[in-house]
């Protein structure tokens, strides 16, 4: 009954993110990675690790999207070899090894915790949540008329983040 | 090609100019055209490629995230006008996007260009774009650039049409030139009005009129040479046909210019005139006399008012005058000689009696052969004149003559001169003991030509040695195989020919017949040519061969040569033998021979013995032997013995 009453609970934390967005998320995240000019720089071994963070409780959340990641892309995006691991915020905070973090809900402090890690790391964040880059995550994808990738000028700056040029031409800056 | 070699300059510097600048122009013209096209093409894609460009990374951006937002992305290029079509696809060949522009067909070609959309990380391929660009520009551009050129081309075909009015104008003195220069003649001037020409120009007239004065000036000197030579011919040519037409002695005209006169004017009677005997004025009184008396003769002819001619020699000639009859002509004729042998001329103070004979042609279609012929018979029959008569045949003898001479030539190539033997009798045993070679020609029917028809005509024709060696050589081989003793007979001429005298000399060794054969000479030779005769004779004696002097008794015959020529045998001519028994006369002469004969121990021969009696009587006289149809008749031999 306890089960059940998680599988429940679990199934509305992760209903509470908009199925359609995630999956974008889930399709984009990893090749929005492979456009990071300095990932080889980033990552001792052959492999990029994606880190899907969350808090609390919502470890099976952001489990259940690396796992996602990793059976769409199968741990492989252009020439990136890459593998999706699913860490909470402090995990994230101590690692040394973290390319890119996607950042499920959490709470504010947490994000804004996360939005430093990767601005004084040159790590790359992204959100679920577009209303993060207020807090100094660095980009988020919303689906409007189509899919627009939105990034947060000030942080490019500051981080010193690099991406692939064209990566600019699409997304939408803003301050 | 010989057209354009053959034009004039003018012509030749217009065609070079033109087709050099066609050629020009026509490379000019398409290596333009060529970078004219390519280059706008080239822009039209470059236009086309930057479009691409502008796109291409966002929309491989999008294509690599899975962004369906090209549509968006293209919309600032699908709205140009020159964009016809678009076309995205992936890998797999998936149509992502196919904008295609809602516009009638465009006339104008397209400019397709395709791009790969790559990876933005990778760049790997992960699609294509395909942009289809209006050529409307492209051909709009050409259309300006044609227009452009048009206008160039114009120009410069105006430019090169001045040009060669200018050229043209440049080149009108030197066709001017030409023009005057064409049908110049020397001594003709001609003057060249040229108001405006290039220094050349003026330096080629002035040449001209120089070279115009100098030819001008030779041309009066040749002119005056010409007029010269023409007078220079003139007499030459007068002098020449005074040679041709007029005897050098006598000024007379010559056998020529009767010719002439003869074939241009209506007369056909004409009369030669000879003068008889006149080799021995010339022998007697010397050539030089003989030509002057020659010069009085024509000079008194003249005077006679003949209008004589000089054929040549001693002949004269005269032509019937106009409006004189035949008879008129004859009794002229009968006249002139008449006179003649009254006239006395002089030469060196000898008083000199001239005789002439003359042959007359009246109407005649061959009056100067005709005239002739009736010379030749007046002569022979000893008569001041003869008028020729067709009616006794001479041109007809001369004519068989000629065919005899052809059929006596023919016989000697074909073998067919042939002999006869007359056997030649011992009066006192009546036995053969000589023949006589009796030569034949043998018709192709085997009829036998008598000797007395051909060897007259074969003496005058060079041909007699031939039948005489031919004669010999079958004599001789034909006694080679018998016994008895044979004659030939051999003319003066004959023994005169060293030919024919070596010839018979080698028959004679060859054969081994020269104790056996007689040679008779006729008694009439051995006078007239006496040293030769004598000689051939020595020669033969030397051979073995014996000498018989033929026909003996008939002429003057002159015992004494007959020593001297120490022959062998006089054959007494038959003219005084077949009569013998009739004619005391004859007999006495025969005794008289017969008895000479047997005083100096030579033989005797009596010749046509004719009958028993004949051969009684010449018995009796003691000639040795006896030859006629009595004792034998004329006979082939062969070379068996009888």
């Amino acid at each position: 009954m306890r089960i059940w009453v998680l599988f429940f609970i679990l199934l509305l934390s992760v209903q509470a993110e908009d199925t359609l967005l995630l999956n974008s998320h889930i399709k984009m995240i990893p090749k929005i990675m492979a456009l990071d000019t300095r990932l080889s720089a980033k990552s001792s071994s052959n492999k990029s690790i994606l880190a899907i963070v969350y808090e609390g409780n919502r470890k099976n959340v952001a489990q259940k999207i690396a796992d996602e990641i990793n059976l769409n892309h199968n741990g492989k995006v252009a020439n990136l070899s890459f593998s999706t691991v699913a860490l909470s915020v402090d995990e994230v905070l101590v690692r040394q090894d973290i390319s890119f973090t996607y950042l499920t809900k959490m709470s504010t402090s947490s994000t804004r915790k996360i939005a430093a890690w990767g601005i004084n790391n040159t790590i790359p964040t992204f959100s679920y949540d577009m209303s993060n880059l207020e807090e100094g995550i660095l980009g988020s994808i919303a689906i409007e008329r189509s899919t627009v990738i939105y990034m947060n000028k000030t942080v490019l700056k500051e981080g010193k983040f690099r991406f692939n040029d064209t990566l600019f031409q699409i997304a939408r800056l803003i301050e | 090609m010989n057209r354009f070699k053959n034009a004039r300059l003018s012509t030749k510097l217009f065609f070079s100019l033109v087709i050099t600048f066609l050629i020009i122009f026509a490379t000019i013209t398409f290596v333009t055209f060529v970078i004219v096209r390519d280059l706008t093409m080239n822009t039209q894609k470059e236009k086309a490629a930057l479009l691409i460009d502008a796109v291409e990374p966002s929309i491989s951006l999008s294509l690599f995230l899975g962004i369906k937002d090209m549509g968006d992305k293209l919309s600032s290029i699908t709205r140009l006008d020159e964009v016809i079509a678009l076309k995205i696809s992936d890998n797999n060949g998936k149509n992502l996007l196919d904008y295609q522009q809602y516009t009638t067909s465009s006339p104008y070609e397209s400019i397709k260009i395709s791009k790969n959309l790559m990876e933005p990380s990778s760049l790997k391929p992960i699609g294509s774009i395909t942009l289809t660009y209006s050529g409307e520009e492209f051909n709009k551009t050409m259309n300006r650039f044609y227009t452009l050129y048009g206008w160039i081309a114009l120009s410069v075909f105006g430019i090169l049409w001045l040009m060669l009015i200018w050229i043209n104008r440049l080149l009108s003195p030197i066709k001017m030139i030409a023009r005057k220069v064409r049908n110049f003649k020397p001594g003709e001037k001609i003057t060249f009005d040229i108001p405006y020409a290039q220094r050349e120009f003026t330096q080629i007239i002035h040449a001209f009129r120089v070279m115009q004065q100098s030819v001008w000036e030779y041309s009066q000197e040749i002119e005056t040479i010409n007029k010269n030579l023409e007078i220079k011919i003139a007499e030459q040519t007068h002098e020449a046909t005074r040679h041709l037409y007029y005897d050098n002695l006598t000024t007379l005209p010559n056998r020529l210019k009767l010719q002439e006169d003869l074939s241009t004017k209506q007369s056909n009677t004409v009369a030669i005139l000879n003068i008889d005997d006149f080799k021995e004025i010339n022998d007697f009184f010397g050539i030089d006399a003989g030509d002057w008396l020659l010069s009085q003769i024509a000079h008194w002819l003249v005077e006679m008012k003949l209008s004589p001619y000089r054929l040549g020699g001693d002949e004269f000639a005269f032509r019937l005058k106009q409006g004189s009859t035949s008879a008129e002509f004859r009794h002229n004729i009968e006249m002139l000689l008449s006179l003649l042998s009254e006239k006395l001329f002089m030469i060196s103070e000898e008083t000199v009696h001239v005789r002439a004979t003359v042959g007359i042609a009246i109407d005649s279609d061959k009056p100067l052969i005709h005239a002739d012929v009736a010379l030749n018979k007046a002569r022979s029959a000893k008569q001041p004149y003869s008028v020729y008569d067709q009616s006794e045949g001479i041109e007809q003898q001369y004519q068989a003559n000629i065919a005899m001479s052809a059929r006596i030539r023919q016989a000697l190539v074909e073998h067919r001169i042939v002999c006869q033997y007359q056997p030649i009798v011992s009066c006192s045993s009546g036995k053969i003991e000589k023949f006589e070679t009796l030569v034949r020609i043998k018709n192709e029917d085997d009829s036998l030509i008598a000797p007395n028809d051909f060897l007259p005509i074969a003496q005058k024709t060079k041909l007699y040695h031939h039948i005489t060696q031919e004669v010999v050589y079958q004599a001789c081989n034909l006694f080679a195989a018998r016994h008895e003793q044979f004659s030939v007979n051999l003319s003066g001429s004959d023994i005169l020919d060293s030919r024919t005298v070596s010839t018979i000399e080698n028959i004679l060794r060859q054969t081994g017949t020269a104790d056996r054969i007689i040679f008779e000479i006729l008694e009439s030779e051995g006078i007239d040519n006496f040293d030769e005769v004598a000689s051939f004779i020595s020669r033969m004696k030397a051979l073995g061969a014996k000498i018989a002097i033929d026909d003996f008794g008939t002429g003057y015959s002159n015992f004494e040569n007959i020593l001297k020529l120490n022959v062998d045998i006089l054959k007494i001519d038959g003219s005084l033998i077949k009569s013998i028994d009739e004619n005391p006369r004859h007999r006495i002469v025969v005794e008289a021979i017969v008895d000479f004969a047997q005083r100096i121990g030579i033989d005797t021969v009596a010749e046509f013995v004719s009958s028993e009696e004949i051969l009684q009587n010449v018995t009796d006289l003691g000639i040795t032997y006896a030859q006629g149809f009595h004792t034998g008749k004329p006979q082939f031999l062969n070379q068996q013995l009888m």
